[in-house]
């Protein structure tokens, strides 16, 4: 049997407003096993941020559910899932070292083991040297890898990303996706990674999933058939064309509709 | 040292003389300004009872200091967190602060007299509207981010208002505590000025009355100068918890 | 509308206020010689504004005001405006400033009472030297606020330097100018009833300070209550004038 470690039920969330019930997220439903890669796009106001916080449980679902290795979630399960958002949210009077080993202190881990932890996590990511760092001494990527280790302190299998590289530049922006694959290879674990750009999206997954707008849903879901490792010239191969203008294509007919 | 600071040394310096001339020539009556050594004179005559007056003065200023800090701070974290209402709490305060609270004093003497109580209350109405505006305002503009951030690492809603918010509005926080700690201080000697037995603000009022000009000149230069020391140590404490601001905005 | 939601309830909870007032009283939960009735004080308040001689003081002390406030907004103004502007005066200066921002100027009362006697002209320039400081820093601030590039946009299409200043700075400008404008004004009603309540034969702060020596607590809350709902009134008002001059501004 395979491994599901994300399972997503007719997952639906309205919000009422003066002008009516919103529909942000309509009977969605999708599964993830367990080591996947797997992105989400769609137009703005698609409900992804939703979506996210659903996963996370951060919110409640209107019905429907989602379950991680099985179990519902009704509130944030840390021990299970490490989220990561646009914005890195570093504390900013707290080291590198100290950010990463945050999570921990939450719930009480031996501060030894913590920093033990926090430094072998830096270190994984690339900031061996900067441990010390507070949040103000790093550039933007940087700080987006002290992130990603602190999303990953307390060794959960899932990890979710809301556009996690959106705030930076191009080239930044390629080298973190880069960066992302190897820690991926390199610890297994189950990315659900949310995003704007269709690029990012298609190198990075092994599965896309396009969301439609009004209300919130899954279209389409474009399985991503190139072998890994990823290279750069795949992006200007045929399948990777065809697989993008599809995207751009659904995302368009959504954004008019 | 820069050249701005060496002119504005050059500046209170050229005051100072001009202190000593004025009074040497006696082009004002040393009555209305007493020349430096009048201040001696007064501290010679009358130390020991400058420095009790100064203790009396320094106690109910700690004393307000240690209501006001946590009520004020109190008070603005609570209506700062709770989003709905903290935008109304804010406008309240910050009308109720318009208010001179120098026109409660006369009614704090009737109500607890003319003793260091009602001096103590008046410096911790004094006191208290600042810490608690700031401390609500700093509280109110901690990015949500921040909050969803730690809510999904698991933290619970009081290590996020604790490890968090708290934490992220403490340079805030602790502006507001220079300011209404520098008014409480100011407050408590305004009211011995007014009306009270004891303190260095009956002192300088005292004196004025009986025209001891280097008297009141000596009693305002140590209010001030404990205005001052207080005022420098919660800045230090200020530029200290923020100092991971500023180097964030040079970047 | 939000705005109106928000003087909403400020009217609220003044009137809340009331209600708890009254309801102590009327539950003799409190001596009526120490807390009479808010009704009680209200009729008396009523009575008060009749009287000729009371409204001689409120007209006293509002000239001391609006003298005071005449003279220190266009010369804090002015003085703000050249420090920001003149980059090494500012560069001498605006320390100084900033320092005398933060020593408490109220008490050195005795100092003016001593140089200039007790009567209207020592009350004006204590409210003017209260007032001055804040309303110059925050100009200071306000011109390095203007964006650089709107001055050399406004040059490329040849405007003149009195257009330049007339129609760049003083619009960009004019929120954080009428901030300081609002808190100068605060602190000049501070310091004239400061110095009323002090030493003086006339004006709503000797009133309010004799009312209180005199247990008179009827009249002491009503004058409490008609200068609380003056400055309250002046600053809601300044601050909507601050709020409209902000309108179109990015920050």
């Amino acid at each position: 049997m395979s491994s599901e470690v994300i399972r997503v039920e007719n997952l639906s969330k309205v919000y009422s407003t003066r002008e009516g019930d919103f529909h942000a997220l309509d009977k969605l439903s999708f599964a993830i096993e367990e080591g996947g890669f797997v992105s989400i796009v769609g137009p703005s106001g698609c409900g992804k941020s939703t979506l996210l916080q659903l996963l996370t449980g951060l919110l409640e679902p209107t019905s429907g559910q989602v379950l991680i290795d099985g179990i519902e979630v009704r509130k944030p399960l840390p021990e299970k899932t490490g989220v990561m958002f646009q914005d890195a949210t570093l504390l900013p009077w707290l080291t590198a070292e100290e950010n990463v080993a945050f999570p921990l202190s939450l719930c009480g881990t031996d501060k030894k083991e913590s920093q033990r932890r926090a430094r072998d996590l830096l270190k994984l990511v690339g900031l061996g040297d900067f441990i010390n760092h507070r949040p103000a001494e790093l550039s933007g990527g940087m700080r987006q890898r002290v992130a990603i280790a602190r999303g990953l302190v307390r060794d959960p299998r899932i990890l979710l990303m809301d556009e996690p590289f959106a705030a930076l530049d191009e080239q930044t922006r390629f080298k973190m996706g880069e960066e992302l694959l190897w820690i991926w290879q390199e610890t297994r674990k189950t990315i659900l990674f949310i995003t704007h750009g269709l690029t990012e999206a298609i190198y990075l997954s092994d599965t896309v999933l396009v969301m439609g707008t009004k209300p919130g849903r899954i279209i389409e879901v474009i399985p991503v058939d190139l072998p890994r490792p990823r290279t750069f010239e795949m992006i200007s191969s045929e399948f990777f064309g065809k697989a993008r203008n599809r995207i751009w294509k659904l995302i368009q007919e959504e954004a008019e509709a | 040292m820069s050249k701005p600071s060496l002119i504005r040394y050059a500046i209170l310096l050229a005051l100072i003389a001009l202190w000593f001339l004025v009074t040497a020539m006696e082009w004002v009556k040393p009555i209305q300004l007493p020349p430096p050594a009048g201040l001696w004179a007064a501290w010679q005559a009358d130390g020991s009872r400058f420095l009790d007056a100064f203790a009396l003065t320094a106690a109910e200023i700690a004393v307000a200091i240690l209501i006001a800090w946590p009520l004020g701070i109190g008070v603005g974290a609570v209506f700062g967190s709770l989003r709905a209402v903290s935008a109304v709490a804010s406008a309240i305060l910050g009308s109720l602060f318009a208010v001179p609270a120098i026109i409660l004093y006369p009614l704090f003497i009737a109500w607890v007299g003319m003793g260091p109580e009602s001096k103590v209350l008046f410096g911790v109405i004094a006191g208290f509207f600042p810490i608690a505006l700031n401390t609500l305002s700093g509280v109110r503009q901690v990015d949500e981010s921040y909050v969803t951030m730690a809510r999904a690492m698991g933290a619970s809603r009081l290590q996020v208002f604790y490890r968090v918010v708290l934490r992220l509005a403490l340079p805030s926080v602790i502006s507001g505590l220079r300011i209404g700690t520098a008014l409480i201080m100011i407050s408590v000697v305004v009211s011995e000025m007014l009306a009270s037995f004891g303190g260095l603000g009956y002192m300088i009022a005292y004196h004025r009355t009986m025209f001891d000009t280097g008297h009141v000149y000596l009693g305002i230069l140590m209010a001030l100068l404990t205005v001052l020391t207080v005022n420098w140590l919660l800045s230090m404490l200020e530029s200290h918890f923020s100092k991971w601001q500023e180097r964030g905005a040079d970047l | 509308m939000r705005l109106s939601v928000l003087l909403g309830a400020q009217t609220g909870f003044f009137l809340l206020l009331a209600i708890v007032w009254e309801s102590i009283s009327r539950l003799e939960l409190a001596d009526p010689r120490l807390l009479p009735s808010f009704l009680t004080v209200l009729g008396v308040l009523g009575d008060l504004l009749t009287q000729r001689d009371f409204l001689m003081d409120l007209g006293i002390t509002g000239l001391e005001v609006g003298v005071a406030f005449i003279i220190a907004a266009p010369l804090g103004v002015s003085i703000g405006f050249l420090l920001g502007e003149k980059l090494f005066l500012g560069q001498i200066l605006s320390p100084m400033f900033h320092f005398m921002l933060s020593v408490p100027q109220s008490i050195f009362l005795p100092i003016f009472m001593l140089l200039l006697g007790i009567g209207f002209l020592e009350k004006v320039v204590f409210g003017v030297t209260h007032a001055i400081f804040v309303i110059i820093v925050t100009t200071t601030a306000a011109v390095r606020t203007v964006p650089r590039d709107y001055v050399t946009v406004a040059r490329t299409f040849g405007a003149t330097p009195r257009q330049i200043y007339l129609r760049v700075y003083l619009p960009a400008m004019l929120p954080v100018v009428m901030t300081g404008l609002r808190l100068g004004m605060i602190f000049n009603i501070i310091g004239v009833l400061l110095a009323e309540m002090d030493a003086s034969r006339a004006g709503i702060g000797r009133r309010l300070f004799s009312w209180g020596e005199g247990f008179q607590l009827d009249l002491l809350l009503a004058g409490i209550l008609l200068v609380s709902a003056l400055t309250i009134i002046i600053n809601e008002v300044m601050r909507y004038c601050e709020h409209r001059a902000a309108r179109g501004h990015v920050a």
